[in-house]
C-alpha cells in the first residue's frame, strides 16, 4: 500500500512538473511572440511619424528666398516718414489684429503730423500671424501681401496711404477678410496702378516674403501683435501705456 | 476596487486620447505656427525649435490615436506623461517669467494679453491629464484596445506583470460585480 502511494505520489510530482515545463515554455513563447509585435508595431509608428515630419517640414516654405519689396527697409520694413527724424518707431502688426487697430487708432492723430513734420520714422514690420482667424482665406497674408506689393510698385508714400485704408476698413476676426478685389480696389484708392496691382495680389507676389517676414519677427522675440519699440526698446505694458509712449518719445525729441 | 480599475483606465484612454488628437489636429495645418509657438517659450535653443515645432503636433495625433485604439498603450502612456510634464514646466516657466503667452496648447500661440490668467487653469487640466496617463501606465490593459488582440495575456511577469492581473478577458464580465444596487432598495 505504502509502496504503492509513494509510487503515485512520484507519478504525480513528475505530471506537476511537467505541466509545469509546459506553462514555461508557453510563457516563454509568448512573450518571445509579444516582443516581436511590439517591435513590428513601434517600427511602423516610427516611420509614420518620421514620413509625417518630413511631409510638415516640406510644407513650412520658411527661410526660401525671396525678393523684398523695392523700398523695403532692414529687408522686412515698410518705411514711413524721413529716415533721418530724431525718433524711429518700430510697429509689428498684422491688420486682422484687433488690439493693432485700437493701437493705430490711439495714435493716428499725431503720429501722422509728426511723419510730415520729420519728427519721427515710422517703420512698419507687417507680419501674418493671424492666418488662421479669417476662415481660411489667410486674410494676414493677403493683407501683407498687398501692401508690399503697392510699396515696390508705388512707394513707401502710397503704401501708407494703404496701410491707412487697409486699417479704415479693418475686418473683424473670424471673418473672410477683405476680399482680394476690395485690396485692389483699395490700393487703387491709394494710389497704385490697378493693371499692376491686381495680378500681384492675386498671385501672391510677395507670398513668400510674407513668410520670411513673420518669421523674422518672431526670431526677433516678437511673439505677439502689435507689439512696439521705440528707437529699439520694447514699449511694454497695456495699448494706452504704448501709445502714451510713443507720443511722449516723439515731443521729447521734437522740443 | 481592482474591477473598477480597467474601466477607469478605459476613461482615462478615451480622455486622454481625444484631448492629444485635437490638440495635434488644430496644429497640424500651420506647421510654421506651431513652430513660432515653441519658440515663443524661450526654452529651447533655435536650432532644434523648427523641428520640435513640426513633430509636436505628428507625436500628439499618434499617440492619441493608439490611446483612443488602445495600440501600445503603456508606451504611449509614456510619451503622454512625459509631454505633460515638458508642457508643465514650459507653462509654469513662462508664468514665473512673467511672459503673457497664448500657451498654443490647441494651435495659435504667441502673446495675448491677459494670457497669464489662464496659466494655472491649464496647468491644473494638465496636471489632471498627467495624472490620467500616469494612471495608463500603471494599468495599461483595459477593454476594447487593440492590445487585447495583438498580445498574448499569459506571457508572465516577464513581460507585462498587468496581463495577469485579475482582469480577465471578458470585460463584460466585469460590470456584474460593479452594477451599483441604486434604486433597488
Amino acid at each position: 500500500m505504502a509502496k504503492n502511494n509513494a509510487g503515485k505520489n512520484e507519478r504525480s510530482r513528475a505530471a506537476r512538473q511537467a505541466a509545469e515545463i509546459r506553462r514555461e515554455a508557453a510563457k516563454k513563447e509568448a512573450r518571445r511572440r509579444n516582443l516581436a509585435v511590439s517591435a513590428v508595431v513601434l517600427v511602423a509608428i516610427v516611420a509614420i511619424v518620421g514620413i509625417a515630419l518630413a511631409i510638415q517640414s516640406g510644407r513650412d516654405s520658411t527661410g526660401a528666398s525671396a525678393t523684398p519689396p523695392a523700398g523695403a527697409v532692414g529687408d522686412f520694413g515698410v518705411p514711413r516718414g524721413d529716415a533721418d527724424a530724431p525718433v524711429e518707431i518700430t510697429i509689428f502688426e498684422d491688420f486682422m489684429c484687433p488690439v493693432c487697430g485700437q493701437l493705430e487708432a490711439l495714435t493716428r492723430d499725431f503720429l501722422e503730423p509728426a511723419v510730415d513734420n520729420g519728427d519721427v520714422h515710422v517703420i512698419y514690420r507687417p507680419v501674418a500671424f493671424l492666418d488662421r482667424y479669417s476662415n481660411g482665406t489667410k486674410y494676414s497674408t493677403r493683407s501683407v501681401n498687398a501692401l508690399a506689393a503697392v510699396l515696390d510698385q508705388s512707394g513707401p508714400e502710397v503704401a501708407a496711404a494703404f496701410h491707412d485704408l487697409l486699417f479704415d476698413n479693418q475686418p473683424q476676426e473670424g471673418t473672410d477678410g477683405l476680399s482680394d478685389e476690395k485690396l485692389i480696389d483699395l490700393a487703387v484708392e491709394a494710389g497704385a496702378d490697378r493693371d499692376t496691382i491686381s495680378a500681384a495680389i492675386e498671385d501672391r507676389a510677395f507670398g513668400q516674403w510674407v513668410v520670411n517676414a513673420t518669421d523674422q519677427a518672431s526670431k526677433d522675440g516678437v511673439t505677439g501683435t502689435p507689439t512696439v519699440e521705440i528707437d529699439g526698446e520694447r514699449a511694454e505694458g497695456s495699448i494706452a501705456e504704448v501709445a502714451a509712449a510713443m507720443k511722449a518719445a516723439i515731443e521729447a525729441a521734437s522740443k | 476596487m481592482q474591477r473598477v480599475v480597467p474601466w477607469l483606465a478605459l476613461i482615462a484612454r478615451l480622455v486622454v486620447g481625444g484631448v492629444w488628437i485635437a490638440a495635434g489636429a488644430l496644429k497640424l495645418p500651420d506647421p510654421a505656427e506651431s513652430v513660432r509657438a515653441v519658440r515663443a517659450y524661450e526654452l529651447l535653443p533655435e536650432a532644434i525649435v523648427p523641428t520640435v515645432g513640426y513633430l509636436l503636433p505628428v507625436v500628439e495625433v499618434v499617440v492619441g490615436v493608439c490611446l483612443i485604439v488602445g495600440l501600445m498603450v503603456r508606451p504611449m502612456a509614456v510619451v503622454s506623461s512625459v509631454l505633460f510634464v515638458a508642457f508643465i514646466i514650459g507653462i509654469a516657466a513662462a508664468w514665473v517669467r512673467g511672459l503673457e503667452i497664448d500657451c498654443g496648447c490647441f494651435g495659435g500661440g504667441g502673446v495675448e494679453e491677459g494670457a497669464s490668467s489662464k496659466y494655472p487653469w491649464e496647468i491644473a487640466r494638465d496636471v489632471g491629464l498627467l495624472a490620467a496617463s500616469l494612471l495608463l501606465v500603471w494599468r495599461p490593459r483595459t477593454p476594447w484596445s487593440v492590445d487585447r488582440f495583438l498580445f498574448a495575456a499569459d506571457a508572465g511577469e516577464g513581460f507585462d506583470p498587468d496581463f495577469d492581473s485579475d482582469f480577465d478577458q471578458d470585460p463584460s464580465d466585469d460590470l456584474q460585480p460593479d452594477v451599483n444596487l441604486e434604486g433597488r432598495v
